[in-house]
């Protein structure tokens, strides 16, 4: 009995070291093999954790991982379609291996960060030119040279370039423009006086139950009402480029921009409650005359007769909103910087690559050749007009310190404290981190 | 018997059954090894070596039994409590965030590209990299006014038109030369990028596959020194503290990670700005989790003393539907309810009637943190509390009636301890997971009603993680996980002191009985 034991369990053993050894190749195919259609990172929430009576921590997001393939591009879900038939014909034509990951937009940046020096980031991806500040610090984003910049449209180049190299190329520029119900307001109003008369009219006639739909708190919807008064958030230097030193929130125009705010807050004519869900329903509904939105809410506006056209003007001054740019940059850890740059530079800066963009997203796009060709629909059109004047959101890393702070000074007029006393206490908070905190 | 001793197992079932999973841990160790070692991870490596062997020793000698109990715990504790406590702490004091990230070799490298310029009015080739029989590199270059040039790195020369031959709308080959695919260019990448055909005015590098320009490199590094000299205009930057930086503070990006010493903790502690928040929000934080405890702890227990009545019937059902606070993922109930308490258009306001500012009012908005916490919360405490209530004999409050004793000052000093002794520890636990309960506060309110006059944005209802997640990763440069590493440790202090406290006291109820 006592050998039978004892040969069993060396049979076992034996069998479990040879399964160990032999685990070793499918352990190593797995960690590399990643699927090359899509790769969706879910929002995990932990387990409940059983000594804790509320459920989950922060949701994590799981680290995507580069695929198995020599050129990989990642984009979001609306243009990696768009994408992949380009990436394929030029795999085919240049003899390489190509893969479209899915990511996450929101999640490209931060992901940029962490995986791109580990060698799991990707060779081309998708992004906004606004997050150029803190992948240019954290060096993961590759210098470009685009032969044909003169074919895109000035802010779209401008907004890529930064601290003097180019670091992507264009496909969509979108901004905010105001949306009038036809129906509800027939005429344009030409001043924001005049905007919040009529609403606040139709709001007393009982027609409209919102009267602009316009999300609040909310600086990037906001800026438009800074400039037409004569102020800004960052001063530029001589060579267009932002100057964080100089903040333009606590200044005479931005001082005055922070009143007619408040004034319109005091009305009735804006309202610290809508929020983006609210703003879209209401519009929808035919609820709300106006809407200060951009074109990634037009869609849900349904069969409401409307028209994009460009902000009324403030105090008597041009209404120039913030304007973003998304573009296309290479990942300075790219596995192969050659076919990356090729790619986007011969593949994505043609006119049937932006067309097919502005497609799936739904922005307007910044070759102009592609935007002249579609300018046939009033919706491109109005919200090119809108944002034909407008300025490139700072890409500096010194903006991070301006939503948060800025964000709150309006949360503070719209629950009905002073705008001067407001504004000026942002200023000093975004100096402070600034400076270091 | 001999191989029982040695096994220290007495069934053949527990024999084979902790030989499959002795021989799992072994297997795994014996696949993970070599992929750390050739990935050079010496922690990891020695880690996974010192547990298997921990494993197999305890497991296999007859010795060591409370061991045998202790050591999956413990080393699922040391995995996931001790070491992420000091890699945080490690963090805490180095300067990796947003601009630091990096080695410094690759931080080098990055400056370096970067540093490349092409002259304003430089002409753009369309370009054709070659390759000949002996493997040497040639670019076909294409000037826009249609002039062609082959480049060598010897210069330079003209190009026969008739020797191109083209295949379709690509050149095939020029001469003795011949195309080179994307495919073999990637193959030898480094030597394709660093391609250079001299001029009079510079040199010409390949910008792309298909594109080519003149340029030049502005800064130089040299390694005995470890400085960057930039060649046009002279300025010298020499390594200091994760920057490439001259005298006058001007300054490289990227830069690398470096320890950093206590500078993190000196910036949350000394810096006016974010010590005046700090101190305010640090005391909601203290308020905020001492109080949900409470309310729901006092919540759970009255309706377990109440449902746990002998004459309740269908206790079962009212069990049920009380847990469903507690089922719900809180990240969608917060959201709900913050739905739920909006002033103009939220379903409460329109219930009562009202129009009360439920998240815009600073005290509102703490009350209404309290209101929603408590909510999620007291479902746990009711279904602890039934259980310890369960386990107190019934004769013990029999006795204590007997003896005079009302039913207030029964449950004071009869129930009440009893029942503290089987929670105490859950309700430490549970002070710990408040103090950190970003999930409800960020949902709710986003940190609440701004403070007027805070040197940094700062919310009524803030906790510390919260005010520390806006300052490091919402505002600022960017992501600065050295400064939420460094406030990470300083809350980890805070709660383990005042754990530690509790446990002793908690100790003390347990000697009474």
């Amino acid at each position: 009995m006592r050998f039978r034991h004892g040969r069993i369990a060396a049979f076992a053993a034996a069998a479990l070291v040879l399964a160990a050894c032999g685990g070793d190749e499918t352990a190593e195919s797995t960690t590399s093999d990643e699927p090359t259609s899509s790769e969706e990172p879910t929002q995990s929430d932990e387990p409940t954790d059983e000594t804790s009576d509320m459920a989950s921590e922060e949701p994590s997001d799981e680290p995507v991982t580069r695929a198995d393939a020599d050129l990989v591009i990642w984009a979001d879900d609306t243009r990696a379609p768009v994408i992949e038939p380009f990436a394929e014909d030029f795999g085919a034509a240049e003899g390489i291996t190509v893969a479209v990951q899915e990511v996450e937009f929101d999640q490209i940046r931060d992901l940029m960060s962490t995986q791109a020096p580990a060698g799991e980031g990707p060779d081309v991806f998708i992004g906004a030119h606004d997050w150029l500040g803190q992948l240019v610090s954290d060096g993961v984003v590759a210098p470009l040279d685009i032969a044909n910049s003169d074919d895109f449209f000035p802010v779209a180049t401008a907004a890529f370039n930064f601290e003097g190299n180019t670091y992507g190329l264009p496909y969509a520029i979108e901004n905010i423009a105001l949306v009038r119900n036809v129906d509800l307001v027939p005429q344009r109003p030409e001043t924001v006086e005049e905007m919040a008369e009529v609403a606040l009219a139709l709001l007393d006639a009982g027609e409209v139950t919102v009267p602009l739909a316009w999300q609040q708190p909310d600086v990037y919807h906001a800026y438009w009402l800074v400039t037409g008064a004569g102020g800004y958030v960052f001063g530029t230097n001589d060579d267009g480029s932002y100057d964080p030193t100089d903040l333009g929130i606590d200044s005479e125009g931005g001082l005055e921009a922070g009143a007619i705010f408040a004034d319109l807050v005091e009305r009735g004519a804006i309202s610290g409650d809508v929020t983006y869900d609210i703003m879209r329903d209401s519009f929808a509904a035919g609820d709300a005359p106006f809407a200060v939105t951009g074109p990634w809410a037009v869609a849900d506006f349904g069969d409401v007769n409307y028209v994009v056209e460009p902000l009324p003007s403030v105090a008597g001054g041009e209404a120039r909103p913030f304007v973003g740019v998304q573009g296309f940059m290479v990942s300075s850890f790219a596995a192969n910087e050659l076919a990356a740059k090729t790619f986007v530079l011969d593949y994505m800066a043609t006119q049937d690559a932006q067309l097919q963009l502005f497609e799936a997203g739904n922005r307007p796009p910044a070759l102009q050749a592609a935007f002249d060709a579609i300018s046939d629909n009033p919706v491109v059109a109005g919200f090119g007009a809108a944002g034909a004047n407008g300025y490139a959101m700072p890409s500096i890393p010194e903006m991070g310190s301006v939503w948060s702070a800025w964000a709150d000074a309006y949360t503070l007029i719209l629950d009905g404290g002073d705008p001067t006393e407001a504004f000026t206490a942002a200023a000093t908070q975004i100096r402070n981190l600034i400076a270091g905190g | 018997m001999a191989w029982q001793e040695r096994f220290s197992a007495t069934t053949f079932s527990g024999t084979i059954a902790k030989l499959l999973l002795l021989g799992v841990s072994n297997a795994l160790a014996i696949s993970a090894l070599p992929q750390l070692w050739s990935a050079r991870a010496w922690q990891g490596l020695v880690a996974v070596a010192l547990a298997t062997v921990a494993i197999d020793v305890v497991y296999l000698s007859g010795r060591h039994v409370p061991l045998k109990y202790l050591l999956p715990g413990t080393l699922f504790l040391l995995s996931f409590q001790a070491y992420p406590v000091v890699y945080n702490a490690y963090v805490a004091f180095t300067n990796f965030g947003t601009g630091n990230i990096l080695t410094q070799d690759q931080a080098l490298e990055q400056v370096l590209r970067r540093s490349v310029a092409i002259p304003e009015d430089a002409v753009r080739y369309a370009a054709t990299p070659l390759v000949d029989d002996a493997g040497s590199l040639a670019v076909l270059l294409v000037a826009p006014d249609g002039s062609q040039q082959l480049g060598t790195p010897d210069g330079l020369s003209a190009v026969d038109p008739a020797d191109v031959v083209i295949d379709g709308s690509r050149v095939a080959s020029v001469g003795p030369w011949r195309r080179l695919t994307l495919g073999q260019a990637t193959d030898r990448e480094d030597e394709v990028l660093g391609f250079r055909v001299p001029t009079g005015e510079g040199e010409i590098r390949l910008q792309s596959f298909t594109q080519a320009a003149l340029a030049e490199q502005l800064l130089v590094h040299d390694p005995a020194t470890d400085t960057l000299t930039n060649t046009q205009d002279g300025a010298v930057y020499l390594a200091a503290e994760g920057f490439y930086r001259t005298d006058d503070g001007q300054r490289l990006t990227p830069g690398w990670r470096v320890f950093v010493g206590f500078e993190n903790f000196n910036r949350v502690l000394g810096s006016e700005a974010i010590r005046g928040p700090f101190l305010r929000v640090f005391a909601w934080t203290f308020v905020f989790a001492v109080l949900s405890v409470l309310l729901t702890f006092a919540l759970g227990l009255f309706l377990a003393i109440t449902l746990n009545d002998p004459r309740v019937r269908g206790l079962k059902y009212y069990r049920a539907v009380m847990i469903i606070p507690y089922a719900l993922p809180s990240f969608m109930t917060a959201l709900i309810w913050a739905g739920l308490l909006n002033q103009d258009f939220g379903i409460v306001n329109r219930l009562l009637g009202t129009d009360v500012n439920w998240l815009g009012d600073p005290w509102l908005a703490k009350a209404s943190i309290l209101l929603v916490n408590t909510w999620l919360g007291f479902p746990y405490m009711f279904l602890i509390s039934l259980g310890a209530l369960q386990a107190i004999p019934t004769d013990l409050r029999e006795a204590a009636f007997i003896d005079g004793a009302s039913g207030y000052k029964a449950f004071r000093f009869v129930t009440l301890p009893l029942v503290l002794v089987a929670t105490g520890p859950i309700l430490i636990s549970s002070f710990a997971f408040n103090f950190n309960n970003f999930n409800v506060i960020y949902l709710l309110t986003g940190g609440g009603p701004p403070i007027v006059g805070a040197q940094t944005p700062a919310g009524h209802t803030d906790i510390l993680i919260s005010y520390t997640y806006r300052l490091a990763f919402e505002t600022g440069r960017g992501n600065d996980w050295g400064l939420a590493s460094a406030v990470a440790v300083l809350i980890f202090l805070i709660v383990a002191l005042f754990s530690i406290v509790s446990f002793r006291q908690t100790r003390a109820l347990e000697e009474v009985n």
